[in-house]
């Protein structure tokens, strides 16, 4: 069945095409629209993903547009929904509403040296950056990735990660809290701000999309400003209480700004100057 | 002067009993215990234009406080939306603040994107506007530049003013003009009719006690999220009911609910008003971002008459005085607005 296209509160169907378990909480599941009215995305937009009876949840895309109408979400089992959709079986059913929100600005990218920081599940918005980088390079100078997680089970994408680090084209560097007796993939220990140390970049001609905990992205941004860069060029995605995805409902409000349509991605003075963040 | 008249009380009370008898008419209705409540007009007895405030505003005839929104059938896996409801009707002796307070919602639900529930009601709703004559205990719109007479040039049907002996009706749409038109009596406008309304306009302007100076405000506010007022007034007094959010006229946020039959057949998606004041409100996994009163509060405050300025272009507070008429505490935003721009002029805060 087709979106109303006229009432963006009612839901297109999709189907749960394929599903990738990540870590022990965390799945990536396939999605693919019924039908494929014009639909497109930018990297860092997010879908009201929902399941009839228990409700929706916003999650950002965590992949290019697959095929014609499939894509990736990247998804941690935290609450009635999330466990939900993680618990669907191939083929079945789930409604979805979007995209929704304005995604990074990848056109500011130009001549700069390009800084993806995630922390945790923040990896899955930027995935789709870093796939859409390595396709069409849009005259940046280096990009690179600086990935921390609690300890290297939890870490998503290993195998891509795996991949990445061998290329050429992108450096990633990769902390955890702490290692696991497994060891699966190669990280150093400490906090994700530990490995800003080790960058050798010019901060002024760099720009950082950053996406994690509150917490973390505070202390990031604030190294990347102390040191230089400019704080218009910082750039974090926020997550917040959302229900409709068209700014009307209200709960994702912080000071004046809407997450979900001026949001979620702020430069980082733009987003700050609020109360009730942790930035 | 065209569409403007001059009607008798007696004539006026015969168009609307008139009115009454050929469309849905809603106006303010008399209560017990001298309470006004905007409800469907069925006769002109207990119509009642003498009233100061109503506790709910008449934005619950257009922003309805109950909405279905669609019905998943679990069997076939099929969706259908709620219909969107087709409603006529007039909405007579609506304040100017609360007139002020349905353009702003206007700026939520039909901005962007166009909220179908909201906007066949709002298009389908002739609008009267009553001038108030008096100041209103707590109200404050003259500061507000929303009241008592109408500052509005557009978003309306038509304005009514009171006089001793008459009424000045002034009808802005067609089809106010139309239904004005069907009433006897009229007379046409003099222009000392309009200058009679402009002096009763100047005595109501000056009956105000209660005010608020907005110069600056919403720049002083953000400067100074941190202002010990807050928490002062929330863990001393805020009881987080909700009251506040529930009778102001601007409030848009609403929650979603579904529920599903006994027999996991259907499950129905409906939305209601919500309030920034539940403790829920912001809570996402992992925390919530207000999970205090202090900052609940604060948020109230500095939205209406801070944040909502960088939003719409205008204040989220048009001064009808509601939220501290049914405060069970009796908080005044006002007062907390106050006692910052006295730190502010006292050189205690930037």
């Amino acid at each position: 069945m087709k979106q109303d296209q006229s009432n963006p509160l009612i839901p297109r169907q999709a189907i749960l095409e394929n599903k990738f378990p990540e870590t022990s909480d965390t799945c990536s599941v396939k999605i693919a629209l019924t039908d494929n009215d014009g639909f497109s995305f930018k990297p860092g937009q997010f879908n009201m993903l929902g399941i009839p009876g228990f409700g929706e949840t916003p999650v950002s895309f965590s992949s290019l547009m697959l095929d014609k109408n499939s894509f990736m979400h990247t998804i941690r089992s935290v609450g009635n929904v999330t466990d939900a959709i993680c618990k669907l079986n191939i083929g079945e059913q789930l409604n979805l509403r979007g995209p929704f929100g304005n995604g990074w600005p990848t056109e500011k990218v130009t001549n700069k040296n390009i800084l993806l920081i995630a922390g945790g599940i923040g990896i899955a918005p930027l995935r789709p950056v870093i796939h859409l980088l390595l396709k069409n390079h849009l005259n940046y100078r280096k990009l690179f990735l600086l990935y921390g997680a609690r300890t290297d089970r939890d870490m998503l994408f290993k195998n891509e990660i795996k991949e990445w680090t061998e290329s050429k084209n992108i450096s990633v560097l990769l902390s955890v809290d702490e290692k696991s007796t497994e060891n699966l993939i190669d990280a150093r220990v400490g906090l994700i701000t530990s490995l800003l140390d080790e960058l050798k970049v010019p901060w002024q001609e760099s720009i950082a999309f950053i996406c994690g905990p509150e917490i973390m992205m505070r202390f990031v941004s604030r190294y990347l400003i102390i040191h230089g860069m400019n704080s218009k060029d910082v750039f974090v995605s926020m997550e917040r209480m959302m229900k409709c995805g068209i700014a009307a409902c209200g709960h994702c409000q912080i000071g004046a700004k809407f997450v979900c349509k001026d949001g979620p991605v702020f430069a980082y003075p733009d987003i700050k100057r609020f109360a009730d963040t942790l930035l | 002067m065209k569409n403007k008249y001059t009607l008798r009380y007696e004539s006026f009370y015969k168009w609307i009993g008139d009115l009454i008898n050929q469309f849905t008419v809603i106006g303010p209705v008399l209560k017990k215990r001298r309470q006004t409540v905007f409800e469907k007009l069925d006769n002109l007895e207990r119509f009642h234009l003498d009233y100061c405030s109503t506790m709910l505003a008449p934005r619950k005839y257009i922003y309805r406080s109950r909405q279905k929104l669609m019905d998943f059938d679990r069997e076939n896996n099929s969706i259908s939306s709620a219909e969107v409801e087709k409603i006529s009707q007039i909405i007579i002796g609506i304040h100017p603040c609360d007139m002020q307070a349905i353009t702003v919602l206007d700026r939520t639900f039909l901005g962007d994107y166009t909220d179908a529930y909201y906007s066949a009601l709002r298009d389908g709703s002739i609008t009267i506007v009553l001038n108030c004559n008096n100041a209103c205990n707590k109200g404050f719109c003259a500061s507000m530049n929303t009241g008592p007479f109408l500052r509005l040039h557009e978003g309306y049907d038509m304005e009514i003013t009171r006089f001793t002996d008459r009424l000045l009706i002034e009808a802005k749409t067609d089809r106010s003009v139309h239904l004005i038109e069907k009433a006897s009596g009229l007379k046409e406008v003099r222009e000392a009719d309009l200058t009679e309304k402009s002096e009763i306009a100047t005595k109501a302007t000056a009956s105000f006690t209660k005010s608020i100076d907005t110069r600056n405000l919403p720049e002083l506010l953000l400067r100074n999220i941190g202002h010990p007022v807050y928490k002062d007034t929330a863990d001393s007094r805020c009881l987080g009911c909700t009251n506040c959010t529930m009778v102001c006229p601007t409030c848009f946020c609403y929650n979603f609910e579904e529920t599903t039959s006994f027999d996991l057949k259907k499950t129905e998606r409906n939305r209601y008003w919500d309030s920034c004041q539940e403790l829920h409100f912001a809570q996402v996994h992992g925390g919530n971002f207000r999970s205090s009163r202090e900052a609940r509060l604060r948020q109230f405050v500095t939205h209406k008459l801070g944040t909502w300025i960088e939003q719409y272009g205008c204040f989220g507070c048009v001064g009808c005085g509601r939220c501290m008429t049914w405060c069970p505490t009796g908080i005044d935003l006002t007062e907390m607005a106050i006692q910052i721009q006295e730190d502010y002029k006292l050189g205690k805060i930037k």
